[in-house]
């Protein structure tokens, strides 16, 4: 039985630097679990969901809270920028709407105080809000270890439920976005039981327009599979062709026909497949303002 | 100027501060010396096992434990969490079937979550550990979730007491054909009625297991003192009942059962009775001297305390093609739960509502309540009502829909009002603000204008405007006993002392009760203190149900001050030497002679004198007249004045999505006189936040293991303040005073529950034509209508 005033027994490991960090994550492995904005993990120590030996918690590691964009490099997120910290960011906002309406809509005004953009990533939740948003902008998560730094894109990122491409010895040290053209846009759209929240069904999509026409297209959704998900099936209708109605409603279509959601607590398989399509048109519309 | 001076006024709640600070001290915030911690170990992997055996080897060593207990080692008294049986009399108890059917620590798991054993230790970590390291062995039984399994011949049987596992319905020798209701005055009865009428509509509704989830998880402090008494600090809403109870359970007199009331945050009915006071004696009695804590998590409270009654409602009313009401039927097949509990007791009001609320020609509801594996249901908020209200009400929207009769003009018409007989047999209303409600709930919503814009609508969203009116209860009589005592102390200053045992469940009761009681002394609220919560000091109250507090509570309060009153002027005649119909209260606490107003005597005097009497050291008489003043009223309500309400709601439902949101919401409540009107205005909102969850998200759901799915914030959704309609007006309506509740009041505790779930469900068929017939109503149910419809209106 979980508890939801008594932690179990762990040490916590405060390192105070990266370098620090990766060494316990190589001494330790599957025995430390790693803690940044804690949104997830103590809840998941508290219903003994994890059980480790060792905490590393990264919250003594100066710098790592930073949010910077240029037209070269793009967007990059550091592992203990905020979910409030992103939705404060202007740029954000106006370049990485998807990203931007995810953070915004991430639990609760309390929840994102405290919880990480790196964080709801590496949690992999197939209704994680940010992992469908970012599957649908691109982009890639760097890790660290003590034999140096890798990039791994985020269509590689998201495996399988809870499983991702992230081995026991590394510590995901910041998230990069590619830098986005003027004709593009994207938008995050979500269905909850209640405003605050965990989505049922969520779909994100970037689009790089010409005028009505699509020139290129990333499309995500989440909680229907037991990651988030590309739906390339919808992007290869869209992607060099007008968009109008008609298209709108055979992509709905697609989606529904793609996605493979499941019955739980929260939803039901036949809807999260019908709404699906609603959603994905709903949120093209949103990111072409239609 | 109101005729009043401290009743009405919106003065701020006497506990405000406290809590607002976070100063309150509830009984999780208790910390004594050498204080122990109880562990309750439940049974969280099976709904239904037999305990084959407990070890609890493990358990002792961890470092800290005191006490392992098993059931030998507790009272194995049968017992019932309820205070029915103590409010009807034995032969009452008797035909309803009433069992004890629970201990403290049960060989066999009903429900999960139920108690097997416990844990005492110095620190609740060390509890938790040790309750961890208990290895039960279970022999798994078959798990029963349906009424139509619970009923098979062949199923398990929950107790001996009850064969076919049916634990209650309308027993025949108290209701013929086990119906409550009438038949017409041609003497038919509701089923041959409705061959006399030209339009029949009927379904099945489903009404969910709704959970109170009040914020303060259950807590509790209890100490076996070196006098041999029992000391229990409990949040209970019925601390004499429960004082009585656990008086009877661990067989001691009521002089060494002490019963302290915490501040209780929140109740809804869930702290009706007994919760762990039980178990948290039985610690306390394995450890003589020492206190025992026991703070349940929020997970424990909610798969093992009760919740609200579910199942299936099946309803059928009949009228003719004007409208005129022929017939209504109820059937209701409900799921009791593991334990016997409060029996029939919400099924029989879900019921007693329907007979209380229009005008059929002949109407009859039954109920058979079906032991299952579920938490036991007991009381909630509403107590059986909205059940009630959700399927009546949208059968009427239904029925006026197909006469193309105005569904307010037809409440309007055939409500019951005064003269006619209420919920209960015997008891007539005697007032209805009605009317005033429907034209204030109306008017605020704009019913007329939403109602033509809303006439012809196309796209993808699509609004729509309903209606729903109830009526309830002030206080359970004649059902139950009702009974309240007030003793009021003069104290040497001329301020009173108020004891009684008044529950103040966050309602605001403590601050109405003693505004009641200032205004009927006629003195500043500052004058009066309520002294309440303490077994040693309080009479007997049954405590907080069935919306009783003010209205009980109220005129026992106002018989008390008029007792008091009458000594004062008694002793006032007497030192003036002047006969008792010559004097009269006058400003400012003086007592005057009605014909020569310089005959006169301060109360603040009579007070002085009564307490430090001294002998006229000249004349050698007593000075004024010896004896601390008292008045004590012991008062029986034979009457339950049900209040009336009405409620207009306007909801958006996105017809892709099935998404319903509620954009406003008016509910008027037939108050009678507001006591404290912000508290008033604090009911009407908190139970329009739970009768919209009721009908729109909330219901505790169950794998096919018997195992609850959503214990927790994460999964349980009820409305968050986010979640509220932008609009949302309460309407206190002051028309109708009513001649039995203390000053004109009636009741407002449960009732604002019912309005929103019968006019957000009509709201709903107005915007898209369908009636969802299952609550709450989800979005995947409203799209799976819409599917199941071919599209909407």
């Amino acid at each position: 039985m979980s508890n939801s005033r008594i932690l179990p027994e762990f040490e916590l490991l405060a390192p105070k630097t990266m370098s620090e960090a990766v060494d316990m994550a190589a001494r330790y492995g599957d025995r430390a679990t790693v803690l940044a904005g804690g949104t997830d993990v103590i809840i998941m120590l508290e219903k003994n969901a994890v059980k480790p030996e060792y905490v590393i918690a990264l919250g003594e590691i100066p710098d790592l809270d930073y949010i910077t964009y240029s037209k070269a490099d793009g967007l990059t997120i550091g592992a203990l920028a905020t979910a409030y910290q992103l939705v404060q960011d202007k740029k954000v906002k106006k370049k990485y709407p998807a990203l931007w309406q995810a953070a915004a809509s991430l639990g609760s005004p309390q929840i994102r105080n405290a919880a990480t953009i790196v964080g709801n990533i590496l949690r992999a939740s197939p209704s994680g809000d940010c992992c469908c948003a970012m599957l649908a902008l691109g982009g890639s998560v760097v890790l660290e270890s003590t034999s140096g730094r890798r990039e791994v894109s985020i269509d590689d990122f998201f495996i399988d439920y809870g499983k991702i491409e992230r081995r026991e010895d590394e510590i995901a040290v910041e998230l990069k976005l590619p830098p986005v053209e003027d004709a593009s846009t994207s938008a995050f759209l979500r269905m909850t039981r209640m405003t605050f929240d965990l989505s049922k069904v969520s779909a994100a999509v970037s689009l790089q327009m010409s005028g009505k026409k699509c020139k290129a297209v990333r499309m995500a959704m989440g909680a229907v599979a037991p990651t988030a998900i590309r739906i390339k099936k919808a992007e290869t209708m869209l992607e060099g062709v007008t968009i109008t109605e008609k298209l709108l409603s055979d992509v709905a279509a697609t989606v529904s026909r793609q996605v493979k959601p499941i019955d739980d607590v929260r939803s039901t398989a036949d809807y999260r497949r019908e709404v699906s399509g609603v959603l994905a048109k709903r949120v093209i519309k949103a990111a072409c303002n239609v | 100027m109101s005729e009043y001076s401290v009743i009405g006024q919106r003065i701020p709640k006497l506990d405000a501060r406290e809590k607002v600070t976070g100063r309150c001290k509830y009984a999780g915030d208790m910390r004594m010396e050498g204080m122990l911690y109880g562990k309750l170990v439940r049974c969280w992997d099976y709904a239904h096992a037999e305990v084959v055996k407990i070890d609890f080897s493990e358990a002792r060593k961890v470092p800290g434990v005191v006490k392992c207990l098993g059931p030998k080692d507790v009272t194995r008294k049968n017992y019932n969490t309820t205070i029915m049986k103590l409010l009807v009399p034995a032969v009452f108890s008797d035909v309803f079937g009433e069992i004890a059917d629970l201990n403290i620590f049960n060989a066999r798991v009903k429900h999960q979550g139920d108690v097997v054993c416990g844990i005492i230790a110095k620190t609740e970590k060390a509890a938790e550990r040790a309750a961890e390291k208990v290895k039960i062995e279970y022999k798994p039984l078959p798990v029963i979730m349906t009424a139509e399994e619970s009923k098979k011949k062949n199923a398990i049987q929950f107790t001996p007491l009850k064969p076919g596992n049916l634990a209650a319905n309308f027993p025949d020798s108290f209701f013929p054909n086990n119906e409550y209701g009438w038949n017409a005055e041609d003497g038919k009865t509701v089923h041959q009625k409705f061959k006399d009428a030209d339009l029949v509509v009927e379904d099945t509704f489903y009404v969910p297991r709704q959970k109170q989830v009040q914020m303060e998880n259950h807590a509790y402090v209890a100490l076996y003192d070196d006098r041999g008494r029992l000391n229990c600090w409990t949040s209970t809403q019925m601390p004499k009942l429960v004082q009585n109870l656990i008086g009877e359970l661990f067989e001691l007199p009521l002089t060494r059962v002490r019963l302290v009331q915490t501040p209780i945050g929140g109740g809804f009915g869930c702290r009706l009775g007994m919760i762990a006071e039980p178990h948290a004696c039985a610690m306390a009695m394995a450890v003589p001297g020492i206190p025992v804590k026991i703070e349940y998590l929020r997970e424990e409270d909610w798969v093992a305390s009760e919740s609200r009654a579910s199942g299936h409602f099946y309803v059928k009313a009949g009228f003719k093609k004007d409208g005129t009401p022929v017939a209504c039927y109820g059937d209701y097949q409900v799921l009791k739960g593991g334990y016997y509990t409060h029996g029939s007791g919400p099924p029989f009001c879900t019921a007693a509502f329907m007979h209380g609320m229009y005008k059929w020609q002949a109407m009859g509801c039954k109920a058979d309540i079906w032991f299952n594996n579920m938490v036991p249901f007991g009381a909630y908020r509403g107590y059986g009502n909205p059940e009630n209200t959700f399927g009546v009400e949208q059968l009427v929207d239904r029925a006026c829909n197909k006469l193309g009769i105005d569904p307010i003009g037809w409440r309007k018409k055939w409500a019951k009002g005064i003269g006619d007989e209420s919920w209960l047999k015997g008891v007539n209303f005697v007032s209805s603000g009605l009317d005033d409600c429907v034209k204030e709930a109306k008017k605020k919503i704009g019913w007329d204008k939403k109602k033509k814009q809303y006439a012809n609508q196309k796209g993808v969203k699509r609004r729509g405007v309903g209606i729903g009116i109830m009526q309830h209860t002030s206080g359970a009589w004649p059902m139950l006993l009702e009974h309240s005592n007030v003793i009021m102390r003069l104290n040497e200053d001329c301020t009173v002392e108020i004891m009684a045992s008044v529950s103040d469940l966050g309602t605001g009761a403590h601050t109405a009760v003693t505004q009641m009681a200032a205004e009927a002394l006629g003195w500043p609220i500052d004058d009066v203190h309520l002294k309440c919560c303490d077994s040693d000091v309080n009479g007997f109250d049954i405590g907080a149900h069935a919306s009783r507090t003010i209205y009980c509570v109220g005129r026992a309060v106002m018989q008390t001050a008029a007792d008091l009153k009458k000594q004062l002027l008694e002793r006032a005649a007497q030192n003036l030497q002047l006969k008792l119909e010559d004097v009269e209260f006058a400003e400012d606490k003086e007592i005057v002679c009605t014909w020569d107003s310089s005959k006169r005597i301060n109360c603040r005097t009579i007070a002085e004198q009564s307490i430090y009497s001294f002998d006229d050291p000249a004349t050698g008489k007593t000075i004024g007249i010896p004896g601390q003043m008292v008045a004590h009223y012991s008062d029986f309500v034979k009457h339950c004045s049900p209040p009336f309400a009405a409620c207009c709601a306007e909801v958006e439902v996105d017809i892709e999505t099935g998404e319903v949101k509620v954009l406003c919401l008016s509910n008027a409540h037939d108050i009678g006189k507001a006591i404290h009107p912000p508290s008033v205005e604090g009911q009407l909102e908190g139970g329009a936040h739970q009768g919209l969850g009721y009908i729109l998200s909330e219901d505790i759901y169950y794998d096919d293991k018997g195992l609850c799915l959503n214990n927790d914030f994460t999964d349980y959704k009820m409305f968050g303040a986010s979640d509220m309609p932008a609009e949302n007006y309460v309407t206190l309506v002051e028309s109708a005073p009513d001649d039995i509740g203390p000053f004109g009041a009636k009741s407002c505790g449960e009732s604002a529950l019912m309005g929103p779930i019968g006019s957000v469900a009509n709201a709903i068929y107005d915007a898209i034509g369908i009636q969802i017939t299952d609550a709450p109503v989800t979005p995947e149910r409203v799209l799976a209508a819409i599917k199941k419809n071919g599209g909407v209106k």
